[in-house]
């Protein structure tokens, strides 16, 4: 399905300001929401961009032309945990990828974001797919459909939900400290203290998406287009929501050249 | 001049001046101004020495004529007319004179006011000043004026006295008006402090009754009014009430004049509640009674407002329930006279006399159950789950509202009523289906159990009803409380189960399964029986091992007449053929048996049949007459009484 987006940033000093406000405005408490997210990798290499069309004359006799196809994308995707206060810092009770029975939310999603689309419509586009993972290891999943682990990263926020658009009052944490001989996510979860915030101002960042099924029903696209800019106009004032740039959250691998 | 008539003409001429040899010029131009205007009306042209002559010959010389005028009349005349003459030209001259005078007298003075307005450049007035004055042309604004007192007044000491004596007046006027407005401010000022004393007290009471209200939980909002008298209101409705109820329920608190608080619109309708009432073919036997108040050390503002909560919540229920009656008819479901009547479904023919009638009435009406009617209890039950379910409703709402929310399409979602009334009915169908069909399995299996043949019966009248405390122990959804886990299996299907084991097999292995279902709604529309076979009958039935075991029934009755023929058949054709081995073959798929005696030389068949009919089971040797004559020589039956010989014995002393 489809996301419709739009970000706003507030300062450390006015959280608790803005998170009063959006719970009058959606008529909610605010839940908690804390989550890992775990970035992988395709193995795959991209190829180097323009390298399948060909260079140079032929001395073929002129046939039909063959549509060029352009080699496809490689896209980074991601594995987010739902997580709960109480599971930082404690040694795990077995491997934290054992789903447990059905919970309201599952533990584990698969989420693949695309590139956001281009278009002036006035708020982001993206496509992106989640897909709930009920049971089993979803790195070892990861690692057979030939993907291997980057990073990780927590999110610690609070989420609001007003009539269709899911209202997101987040910042990114991360351990500070080297990591990058990591293959694989951690077992044991860190204590929630030992957490810093990537942004070192403590700053939030506010996400409000609408989602849609599909994107050839211009009436429902519309409709949901104008729900977030009236969502826009009402929360002028207190935040500033914005279209940021499309390229910010670009999630295709890029081409390195190899260095010999 | 009586001498001279008064239609002859008179001419005033002037005296006849002495005629001078030489007329010096400066004399000469008033004489022919005169001529001008005597003769030929201004024009000098047809004046000529000539004319003139001739008018003298024509005898237009008329001094001579007076002059003989004055000679003809009597002498006597002469000296008064002389005389009067002469008084004439005298007057004539001091009046010419005077009016000269009086011409230039008048003429100085508009001279004199024209000069003196003439500092006014802005008024024309040229046409005030006279000739002569213009012609010495004095600068305008040359002169000033200057008023004072005339310099020779008559006393000095009088003019003295009379200037203290007005100074006196003046200052005791002064004194007296400045001591009328002193007092008056006083007076002012005495009248705001009792005011603003008075406006202090009703405030401090407002403030202190709206902080009473506000500790107590209730959300105070600024009311958008800028009436100085209700700058806040309470939000007493429910947060999550539909649509028309949320609207009404916001009153302003109204400052009164001695600062207590009134509820605007809440006095305007009378708080209502629910009553519910339970009739037996009209006559009510229950009746449910007033919810509980608060306590009685609120303020009086807090009970009007809890008050007008309960009014507007119960009203809601009203509402809603009336709404889904719309969708119930075929339940048995009416709304008449703004009653709802509801049918309880009872146990002969599904339907009985009962009905419970639910409406929404004044709170101070005396009808309520003060009466200690015998179903009382029942009535104040269903009052009690109908609240208890819109609260749930509520609570569901919101977390309905806080799930997230599905990517759009392009399909709309309809907005369903909350399921009081379908719970309601569903509850009582439910109770009703399962306790009808447990009844008759207990008496079966008594009957049964008395005529030697073990059953084992196991009911439970609701599945999840059984297990709700494990659920709600074992349950890890952190995100709805206990209570709405609770309340929410009640909004899904209901199912008892029974379970009852065929008389024929050992070890009571071979179970019948009866899952009673209710749902008020698709697919079932009501309560629903499911009857599952064991193996062992399947075989009897000449049913192919391979369909379904299952069939449904929608009435008890059907059940019943079922088990029944079930049960005769397993009887007949499983016990017995067990038991006689083979001497026992069936023709017919009716319970009967034919046993084969061997009396006599030759053998004969003895049919027995068994008959179960409402608890009874009945067992009869008959004729071997497929056509249908039945008349028994041997027959028995068992009521479930104790204390009666077994169903083999009574087989075997038949038959051998």
């Amino acid at each position: 399905m489809h996301e419709l987006l739009l970000y706003g940033q507030v300062p450390l000093s006015r959280h608790e300001q803005v998170l009063k406000v959006l719970a009058g405005v959606a008529a909610m408490q605010p839940r908690r929401i804390l989550q890992r997210h775990i970035i992988y990798k395709p193995d795959r290499e991209p190829e180097e961009a323009g390298l399948n069309r060909p260079r140079g004359g032929t001395q073929t006799i002129a046939v039909k032309q063959t549509k060029q196809v352009g080699s496809k994308d490689l896209n980074y995707c991601q594995l987010i945990q739902q997580l709960s206060e109480d599971e930082f810092g404690n040694p795990s009770k077995g491997p934290p990828v054992h789903g447990g029975g059905a919970g309201a939310e599952a533990k584990w999603t698969l989420v693949f974001n695309d590139t956001p689309d281009t278009g002036d419509r006035g708020v982001l586009t993206r496509l992106s797919q989640n897909t709930d993972i009920i049971s089993g290891d979803p790195h070892a999943y990861m690692v057979a459909a030939r993907h291997q682990f980057v990073s990780e990263y927590y999110i610690e926020g609070h989420r609001f939900v007003h009539e269709n658009v899911v209202i997101l009052l987040h910042r990114v944490l991360h351990e500070p400290g080297v990591r990058s001989l990591a293959t694989a996510p951690k077992d044991d979860l860190p204590a929630f203290s030992s957490l810093q915030p990537l942004d070192s101002s403590g700053g939030y960042i506010l996400e409000t998406k609408i989602r849609v099924q599909d994107l050839n029903h211009p009436a429902v696209l519309e409709a949901g287009v104008s729900e977030l800019k009236r969502f826009q106009t009402q929360m002028k004032g207190c935040v500033e929501l914005s279209e940021p740039e499309r390229l910010a959250l670009d999630t295709r691998v890029k081409y390195k050249p190899q260095t010999t | 001049m009586s001498g001279a008539g008064s239609t002859s003409s008179v001419a005033l001429r002037p005296w006849p001046a002495p005629t001078k040899d030489v007329i010096p010029p400066y004399e000469l131009h008033p004489l022919v101004d005169r001529l001008a205007i005597e003769r030929g009306g201004g024009y000098l042209r047809p004046i000529t020495e000539k004319s003139l002559q001739d008018q003298i010959d024509a005898g237009k010389c008329v001094e001579a004529e007076i002059v003989h005028g004055v000679e003809k009349s009597p002498k006597n005349d002469a000296p008064t007319r002389q005389e009067r003459f002469d008084e004439i030209a005298t007057t004539q001259q001091k009046m010419f004179a005077s009016l000269n005078w009086a011409g230039f007298y008048a003429s100085n003075a508009l001279d004199l006011v024209a000069q003196l307005l003439s500092t006014d450049t802005a008024r024309n007035l040229d046409a005030s000043f006279t000739k002569g004055y213009k012609s010495m042309e004095v600068p305008k604004g040359s002169f000033g004026l200057h008023r004072e007192p005339p310099p020779d007044t008559l006393d000095e000491r009088d003019e003295q006295e009379r200037r203290q004596e007005k100074e006196k007046k003046q200052q005791l006027v002064a004194r007296g008006s400045r001591m009328e407005a002193l007092e008056w401010s006083t007076n002012c000022f005495l009248k705001a402090a009792s005011q603003l004393e008075g406006e202090v007290r009703r405030e401090s009471t407002y403030w202190n009754e709206v902080i009473s209200i506000s500790e107590k939980g209730w959300p105070l909002q600024r009311f958008r009014r800028e009436a100085r008298n209700s700058p806040f209101a309470v939000r007493y409705g429910f947060p999550e009430a539909s649509d028309h109820f949320k609207a009404r329920g916001l009153a302003p608190l109204r400052m009164d004049k001695d600062g207590g608080i009134i509820l605007d619109p809440a006095l305007a309708l009378k708080p209502k509640t629910l009553r519910v009432r339970l009739s037996d073919n009209g006559k009510d036997v229950g009746t449910s009674c007033l919810s509980a108040q608060g306590l009685s050390t609120d303020v009086a503002v807090e009970k009007s407002i809890q008050l007008a909560r309960d009014s507007l919540f119960e009203e809601e229920i009203y509402h809603e329930m009336s709404l889904e009656t719309r969708k119930l008819l075929a339940y048995g479901v009416e709304l008449r006279n703004s009653v709802i009547q509801i049918l309880v479904p009872g146990s002969n023919q599904g339907i009985s006399s009962r009905k419970i009638l639910i409406d929404c009435i004044p709170r101070d009406d005396d009808a309520l159950g003060y009466q200690n009617q015998p179903d009382d209890w029942l009535a104040q039950n269903v009052a009690e789950a109908l609240r208890l379910l819109l609260n749930h409703e509520h609570r569901m709402r919101l977390f309905r509202r806080s799930q997230l929310p599905l990517p759009l399409t392009q399909k709309k979602e309809a907005r369903s009523s909350p399921p009081l009334l379908r719970t309601l009915i569903a509850i009582l169908g439910h109770l009703n289906a399962v306790d009808s069909l447990q009844a008759y399995l207990f008496r079966l299996a008594g009957t049964l159990n008395s005529a030697g043949l073990t059953v084992s019966l196991h009911t439970t009248r609701e599945t999840s009803w059984v297990r709700l405390t494990n659920m709600i122990l074992e349950s890890e959804r952190k995100d709805l409380a206990a209570i709405d886990q609770l309340l929410e299996v009640f909004s899904k299907p209901f199912s008892g189960s029974a379970t009852l084991s065929l008389p024929s097999s050992e070890l009571q292995s071979e179970k019948i399964t009866i899952a009673t279902r209710t749902y008020i709604g698709p697919p079932s529309f009501g309560a629903e029986y499911k009857v599952t076979l064991p193996p062992s009958i399947i075989s009897v039935l000449n049913i192919s091992q391979d369909m379904a075991r299952e069939f449904k029934f929608s009435s008890v009755d059907e059940v019943k007449s079922y088990l029944n023929w079930i049960l005769s058949l397993d009887l007949s054709h499983s016990l017995i053929k067990q038991q006689y081995g083979r001497r026992a073959t069936n023709m017919s798929k009716e319970p009967r048996v034919s046993i084969f005696d061997k009396d006599g030389k030759r053998g004969s068949y003895k049919d027995v049949a068994v008959h179960i009919t409402d608890g009874r089971l009945s067992a009869a040797v008959v004729n071997n007459d497929p056509s249908g004559n039945v008349a028994a020589q041997h027959e028995f039956s068992w009521e479930g009484t104790t204390e009666r010989r077994p169903f083999k014995d009574v087989l075997k002393s038949w038959l051998g």
